[in-house]
């Protein structure tokens, strides 16, 4: 398909589905908050921007979800191959985390919120909750998943253990691992727009969610415009990169 | 037979060792009651949910919502993503669309669904809904388009039609594709519509623990914590993955 | 792979271009939002009521973002009164882009 049959389409297609819906906006028999006509989204995202809300709000979630995030990385990452390096560890911890896994951050967000109260620190630590178990378990079962051949063929050479954990099993596992970083991260995002929707310490979450306490429909399509974006964003440009560097670099270890 | 025993200690072992190690925590009287009240009262609590029936419905109106949501959505994604597929340039321009679309899925949506439907179940199942049908449809898309355009000449030589086409090459060799993208999007929705019930609804698993943490208590929390953790893994254990490698083992040669 | 490398190495490195080129910009026009008076009575320290001017009708996130500054002791049109700010803090709300001026109240 040539390049400029590719534009076409797009154009076609964006045409057809804002006309669409423009249309739909100001035929339909409803009130006028329920389906606010794209001119509508466009006007709220400059009046949010102009005043100072989105922007704010975006920074605020993107902070927690880094801060999270990285605390998580450096819990779960060491955790997760410390634990793998032992079969008996492994078998014994993989089935907790993965229980603890299954278990979503924001499960735990009521007994968060009886221990840490209507804060930061709740969402912060339903968050990290979040990416740190798909982080562990996938470390985890990166390092289980090294060929015991190179592990062995190593020590036949002499290696000490750390120099075994740096040189094969670290390489072996991150593919697994990056796979999980994106999966934790993935699951933490979400996770985040929820806690922010309950726990309302500002943030896009809760922009969407007061939103709809005021009808503002507009403001609610922008913000989940936004969430999806930034989203798309850290995972085409950080996230995917990352996982295919390491699948290409070290991929051959595994399988 | 012993081998299956053995695995069943295996895989039940360590959260004996869990549960005493929380046992052992709450009489320590490092933590207050209030914060983590001990393994026998939550055991004792979730029993008087059993009893009073209270727990059982809240699973039921839980587990309803992903049902109609798998029920509903599968079919109608698997369909689109197929006649999307079908036709290169629509599939094309439309992958980044569903894309897109997969990256918003779950929560975002409450607050537009709240806004049509209001509080209650037609907003938390839409959640649901929504995102097993994004998830799979994109899926269903991606499974379509990576069968190899040989077996689609293959059956046209052979003077297959395109109904043949859909049914005995395109839907077998996405299904791989297909399924991951089932079991994603019940791991998705099924987190997403936890948090949907703690906000919009007033029945359900989520529902349950956000209302018990309104008046600190914390052992129906628990109790609904660990109810939750359990259904999700029997899901996965019990459905997911035999359907997974079932179709990995007999369609897993036509993919990739 | 490096192919990829350079993608996230360019995202990352722009994000922090852009983010540098933000602040920058926000130390710059802060001066540009307080009064004259008001600056100079900025560095005797100690607690200030100020009456902070937008563009447009402040709404609830406003007030909670003064809130945390000060106490907020009415709304007339677009600015809003703040009373007992310390002196920090009206230069923190300074750096907001969205605040036009910032007068002695």
């Amino acid at each position: 398909m040539t390049a400029r049959e590719t534009v076409l389409t797009w154009i076609l297609l964006l045409a057809g589905f804002f006309g669409a819906w423009s249309l739909a906006a100001a035929t339909l028999p409803v009130p006028s908050y329920v389906l606010p006509p794209p001119s509508a989204v466009l006007s709220a995202s400059r009046d949010l921007i102009v005043k100072g809300i989105l922007p704010t709000y975006v920074a605020e979630s993107v902070r927690r979800m880094v801060t999270a995030a990285l605390v998580a990385f450096a819990i779960g990452v060491p955790v997760g191959v410390a634990l793998g390096m032992s079969r008996r560890l492994a078998e014994f911890a993989f089935p907790i985390l993965n229980f603890f896994q299954s278990v979503s951050g924001i499960a735990w967000l009521p007994l968060m919120l009886v221990w840490f109260g209507f804060g930061e620190r709740t969402i912060l630590v339903a968050v990290n909750y979040t990416v740190v178990f798909p982080v562990a378990l996938s470390a985890l079962l990166g390092v289980r998943s090294v060929p015991r051949i190179y592990v062995n063929g190593l020590r036949t050479l002499g290696a000490s253990r750390w120099r075994i954990a740096r040189d094969v099993i670290l390489p072996g596992a991150l593919p697994n691992i990056a796979t999980g970083m994106r999966l934790g991260l993935a699951y933490g995002w979400r996770a985040l727009i929820a806690a922010e929707m309950l726990v309302g310490a500002h943030g896009l979450g809760f922009m969407i969610f007061s939103a709809q306490n005021f009808h503002l429909t507009a403001r609610i399509m922008l913000g989940m415009v936004v969430i999806g974006a930034l989203w798309l964003v850290l995972d085409y440009f950080v996230l995917r990169p990352l996982e295919q560097a390491t699948i290409e670099r070290w991929g051959l270890i595994q399988r | 037979m012993r081998r299956r025993l053995g695995s069943l200690v295996r895989g039940v072992a360590p959260f004996v060792v869990l549960v005493a190690a929380w046992a052992a925590l709450t009489r320590s009287g490092l933590v207050a009651e209030i914060f983590l009240p001990p393994p026998e009262a939550v055991a004792r609590t979730g029993w008087e949910m059993a009893r009073d029936g209270s727990l059982w419905t809240n699973i039921v109106a839980s587990l309803g919502r992903v049902l109609v949501g798998l029920v509903v959505s599968v079919p109608l994604a698997i369909g689109f993503g197929v006649l999307v597929g079908l036709s290169r340039r629509l599939a094309t321009v439309l992958e980044p669309v569903a894309s897109f679309f997969n990256a918003l899925s779950g929560i975002a949506w409450l607050p537009l669904a709240m806004t049509w439907f209001g509080l209650g179940w037609g907003s938390v199942t839409f959640i649901m809904l929504n995102t097993v049908f994004f998830l799979v449809f994109f899926n269903t898309l991606v499974g379509v388009r990576t069968v190899p355009r040989v077996f689609e000449h293959a059956l046209r030589t052979l003077g297959g039609s395109r109904r043949h086409l859909i049914v005995q090459v395109l839907i077998p060799g996405a299904m791989p594709s297909i399924v991951a993208g089932i079991r994603m999007s019940i791991g998705f929705g099924w987190r997403a519509l936890i948090a949907a019930e703690m906000i919009a609804t007033s029945t359900g698993l989520g529902f349950l623990i956000f209302n018990a943490q309104n008046f600190h208590q914390t052992d129906t929390i628990l109790a609904g914590i660990i109810t939750i953790g359990v259904l999700w893994l029997a899901t996965d254990r019990l459905l997911l993955q035999p359907l997974e490698r079932w179709t990995v083992e007999r369609w897993g040669l036509v993919s990739s | 792979m490096s192919a990829l490398r350079h993608r996230t190495g360019r995202f990352l490195v722009v994000v922090a271009l852009l983010w540098v080129a933000w602040e920058v910009y926000l130390a710059v026009s802060a001066a540009r939002r307080l009064d004259a008076a008001l600056a100079a009575e900025l560095d005797r320290g100690g607690v200030v009521n100020v009456a902070v001017t937008l563009g447009f009708a402040p709404e609830d996130f406003h007030i909670r973002v003064f809130q945390t500054h000060g106490i907020v002791s009415g709304v007339r049109g677009t600015t809003v009164l703040l009373n007992r700010v310390p002196a920090s803090d009206v230069r923190r709300i300074a750096r907001y882009y969205w605040v036009e001026r910032i007068q002695r109240s």
